[in-house]
């Protein structure tokens, strides 16, 4: 008996001082004053001491979660050799079935191409591979490119600075990202969403340009004929003050319904929020040229063609239309420039012409730096000063001394942010990237230029993002009830139990500071329902206790000894303490493996709960007991 | 102090009236499962966007309707979170708009329609479609494994007709909890979830309690009917289930009452399950273990299966 007291007097000090060693840091960091704090963060140390703390999660500390998907349809479309109508249309049936809950997308594209008899290799792979080796190689392909994409986002993220990101793959085609204490949701979105895909391409001769806007034109008179705008009372004249800029002769702007441009179909046609249903035409084009009626010039300006942004949905939806394309020359496209420019009261987004065909891409790029820009048009504002790789450098010298005097257009994602027309020759292999609206759009640019362009667009499929002052008042509230809650159960065993609650009470303390020490040793991420979790241990904690006590009771009555009852209690509550205990482990261990995030913290702390309460009742109370008894011979217990 | 010095109860002889309760309670709950919107899915599991904003300025859900009309959203819900001027916003995805932009959309309106009106982004939760079907079945299959594991772990210590009684109780708590929510219209998202599994694995450790007192029971009280001897093991377990069901359901209530909005519903999914567990560990789960071994085996049987663990 003395012997094994001692070892437990041992272990359990040695525990205690664990404990506290675990917990010293969070006890530190908590009760840190603001300035003190500030002074640690200064000189460095504020960092290690968090590393070390109880790792909260971002529902406590605020922060953002997301999840993003990759899209394989487009990435496989990327892959094809040819791209017709008949891939598109494999591909939007395969990613509909996609969505509508199945898995596995390779297996879901076999099964389409296969139901119209297309082999593999129509679209992909090399002369002479088998169907087989096709799929290995497009599976291959996808997996590259997740593993790249998470690469990327790594690099995009580091580049961004947030402690202690967490960044994963989950499944074939996700990833998820945690950055806790993230203050501008809206950037980091920006920042890791963005393909970043750099492309450098030709403009079309302004020729060309005209020529598409006559043909669209006169495809949508045709079409439209008989529709005359009308004054009538909704169709309330707007007065366009940019009127002179257009055309030659004065154009009478006036607000129409959108119905008047297509038919009865419904439309919105806001951009940036505004709930305008009406479009700014120009009247006295709008009978002839319907088209060219939504488009302005204005070159003295600056720009050419360009668009009020009340038009933009309008434009696109024209130009997405199956006839209006077939009027676009084949390795042409229309982009849009990334910013809008305001002329007197309006504001209008350039339209481009460029050649489908990259002359060259981001792929190449060594490096980006912001600057500040020297120029006289743009003095004062940011820009991105690239460099490229020799090979680069190469086509770069290349394409500019072939096109001297035509314009090159800067696109990223698709938005032209920039169309130079060349001056000279380029032979060292850099330049710049101007037309970002701050200095903090041209560092995300210059981050994601550097960490290089995803293989494939992302999708955020699931976003959580907690303030930090929700986070903070969580903490408190849910600190509250923990301590409600201990003082409500600890009163309630003492009147119940008398002394041998009071050891249940002690063990209580020992359950919870242990549960936190376990917390903080091994990083566990420490979650709402987590806290939750702890306050459930600390009622189901006394259970096991309960359970011992009841049965010594029951043993005292049948007039045993104290000692004796004691041992008969703890021995016989044992094996159901065991089993009741094991159960709910195994659902905690459950939730653990279907939940995410604070579930996850919650399935934690419960398992954790439960083990140390095993331990605190079986160990701890007993030995107390036990060194009670040991002194002298108890005739009466207070139980 | 003690509540109970040696209870006499006849739970045994109640079982009927049990029975009769427990029945009433299952078919409503799952009769309302039928009412149209039921049960309530939150935003985990029907996907969309929730935003909660809390104003600087006391505001009323019909400004923020109004803010929100404006850009024509579809179905959208308004209901004040919590203190009084915190709102949580609720619009469903709209096709054509990624998921995240729809909390772009929402703040964007309000900033602009109500610009005296200053407020702070407390929480955004943006859920895809697919996500929410996914979560969906997550968490029915979490339930299902953990009630066969249950299944396995029980009939390995204990006799087979224990697991059973011990998962259809279970499940009779889950479904009561659920109906209970589903008649409320309260919400049920993933947090719920994780209560009633947690109810799963605290109504279990309480019948477990009184399923080992049997099985000690059996070995000890030789010549007594299985009726008594069930009914006097949950006799003698009674004060430790009243105690600990006592003390968990304190804490539960602490935290339904202070906890803060974002656990409500976990909270009080916790209290309704803590009550219905106790009284189906006492009333339920042994009654069926009787009933079962009545009509399909004696206690011998039971008995000779237990002297072997």
């Amino acid at each position: 008996m003395q012997r094994k007291n001692l070892f437990k007097t041992i272990l359990i000090v040695f525990l205690l001082c664990w404990a506290i060693y675990a917990l010293w840091p969070s006890y530190k960091l908590n009760t840190l004053t603001p300035e003190k704090r500030k002074m640690l963060d200064d000189e460095g140390k504020l960092i290690p001491l968090i590393d070390k703390s109880i790792r909260l999660g971002l529902d406590l500390q605020g922060g953002m979660y997301l999840t993003y998907e990759l899209d394989l349809p487009v990435l496989v479309e990327q892959l094809a050799r040819v791209k017709d109508k008949q891939l598109t249309e494999v591909l939007s049936e395969t990613e509909q079935e996609l969505n509508a809950g199945s898995e596995d997308f390779m297996a879901l594209l076999m099964n389409n191409m296969e139901k119209r008899n297309i082999p593999l290799s129509q679209y992909w792979g090399e002369h002479g591979d088998t169907e087989k080796e096709i799929k290995e190689w497009i599976e291959k392909e996808a997996k590259d490119a997740m593993n790249r994409s998470l690469e990327i986002l790594r690099n995009r993220i580091d580049q961004f600075g947030v402690s202690e990101p967490i960044i994963q793959k989950i499944g074939a085609r996700r990833i998820l990202i945690e950055l806790p204490g993230i203050s501008d949701p809206d950037q980091a979105k920006a920042l890791i969403g963005k393909t970043a895909l750099l492309e450098f391409k030709m403009l079309k001769d302004p020729l060309v340009f005209s020529d598409v806007i006559n043909k669209i034109d006169k495809a949508l008179a045709r079409e439209k004929g008989s529709i005359i705008p009308e004054e009538t009372e909704e169709t309330k004249a707007v007065k366009d003050t940019s009127q002179k800029a257009a055309e030659q002769q004065p154009s009478q702007d006036k607000a129409i319904g959108v119905s008047e441009l297509f038919g009865d179909e419904e439309i919105t046609t806001d951009e940036q929020e505004k709930s305008d249903t009406s479009l700014i035409v120009d009247e006295n084009v709008f009978k002839e040229n319907p088209f060219l009626a939504l488009l302005r010039d204005l070159r003295q300006y600056g720009k050419e063609v360009s668009v009020p942004v009340e038009n933009v949905k309008a434009v696109d939806r024209i130009l997405a239309r199956e006839d209006i394309q077939k009027l676009i020359p084949p390795d042409a496209q229309f982009r849009w420039s990334s910013e809008t420019i305001k002329v007197g009261d309006r504001e209008y987004r350039e339209l481009f012409l460029v050649k489908k065909e990259a002359e060259l891409t981001g792929k190449y790029l060594t490096d980006a730096k912001v600057t500040i820009s020297q120029d006289v048009q743009n003095t004062g504002l940011p820009e991105v000063n690239f460099k490229l790789d020799r090979q680069g450098t190469r086509i770069f010298s290349r394409v500019t001394g072939a096109n001297i005097e035509k314009r090159l257009a800067i696109i990223l994602d698709d938005r032209v942010y920039m169309a130079p027309r060349i001056q000279t020759k380029i032979p060292n292999g850099s330049g710049r990237i101007t037309g970002m609206k701050n200095m903090d759009e041209a560092k995300m640019m210059a981050i994601v230029l550097r960490a290089g362009a995803l293989p494939a667009p992302v999708q955020i499929v699931e976003e959580r993002t907690v303030g930090p002052s929700l986070g903070q008042d969580s903490i408190n509230r849910s600190k509250w009830s923990a301590l409600i809650s201990m003082c409500i159960v600890m009163l309630f065993m003492i009147v119940y139990y008398r002394m041998a609650g009071a050891i249940a009470d002690l063990a209580l303390i020992f359950n919870l500071v242990f549960l936190l020490a376990v917390l903080a040793q091994f990083r566990f991420t420490l979650t709402l329902p987590g806290i939750a979790g702890i306050v459930l241990t600390i009622g189901m904690a006394v259970d096991a206790n309960v359970l011992v006590f009841e049965r010594i009771r029951e043993e005292l009555r049948t007039g045993k000894t104290v000692r004796t009852s004691i041992d008969a209690g703890y021995a016989r509550a044992f094996k159901t303490i065991l089993d009741a205990n094991v159960t709910t482990l195994m659902t905690a261990l459950v939730l653990y493996q279907f939940g995410t995030g604070p579930i996850r913290g919650f399935a934690i702390t419960l398992a954790i709960g439960i083990v140390v309460s095993m331990f605190t009742a079986l160990v701890l109370t007993r030995y107390v007991f036990d060194t009670i008894t040991a002194r002298r011979t108890l005739t009466k217990l207070s139980i | 102090m003690q509540f109970f010095q040696t209870p006499h109860i006849d739970f045994v002889a109640r079982r009927k009236i049990a029975y009769v309760i427990s029945a009433s309670l299952l078919i409503i709950g799952i009769g309302s499962l039928f009412i149209p919107g039921r049960p309530n899915y939150g935003i985990d599991f029907k996907g969309g966007t929730s935003i909660v904003l809390r104003f600087e300025k006391t505001i009323t859900a019909g400004k923020i309707r109004d803010a929100l009309s404006t850009i024509g959203l579809g179905s959208s819900e308004i209901k004040r979170f919590g203190t009084k001027n915190e709102f949580l916003i609720y619009v469903e995805q709209q096709k054509g708009t990624s998921a995240s932009d729809m909390a772009e959309k929402v703040e964007g309106a309000i900033t602009k329609t109500l610009p005296d009106d200053s407020y702070e982004i407390r929480k955004v939760d943006t859920v895809g479609p697919k996500i929410g079907e996914e979560l969906r079945k997550a968490a029915v299959l979490a339930v299902l494994i953990a009630l066969l594991l249950i299944l396995i772990y029980i009939g390995w210590r204990f006799e087979f007709v224990f697991a059973v009684g011990a998962i259809i109780a279970l499940f009779h708590d889950v479904m009561i909890t659920f109906g209970i929510f589903s008649i409320l219209n309260f919400e049920i998202s993933l947090k719920e979830i994780a209560a009633f599994l947690t109810i799963v694995g605290y109504s279990l450790n309480d019948t477990i309690v009184v399923y080992d007192r049997i099985r000690e029971n059996l070995k000890v009280m030789r010549s007594e009917s299985l009726a008594t001897i069930i009914n006097t093991s949950i006799n003698q377990s009674l004060s430790r289930t009243i105690i600990t069901s006592m003390t968990t359901f304190f804490v539960v209530f602490v935290l339904f009452l202070f906890g803060g909005e974002v656990i409500h519903g976990f909270a009080f999914a916790m209290c309704v399950g803590i009550i219905v567990g106790t009284y189906s560990s006492i009333f339920v789960a042994s009654a069926l273990v009787l009933d079962w071994q009545t009509r399909h085996g004696d206690k011998e049987h039971l008995r000779m299966a237990h002297k072997k663990k």
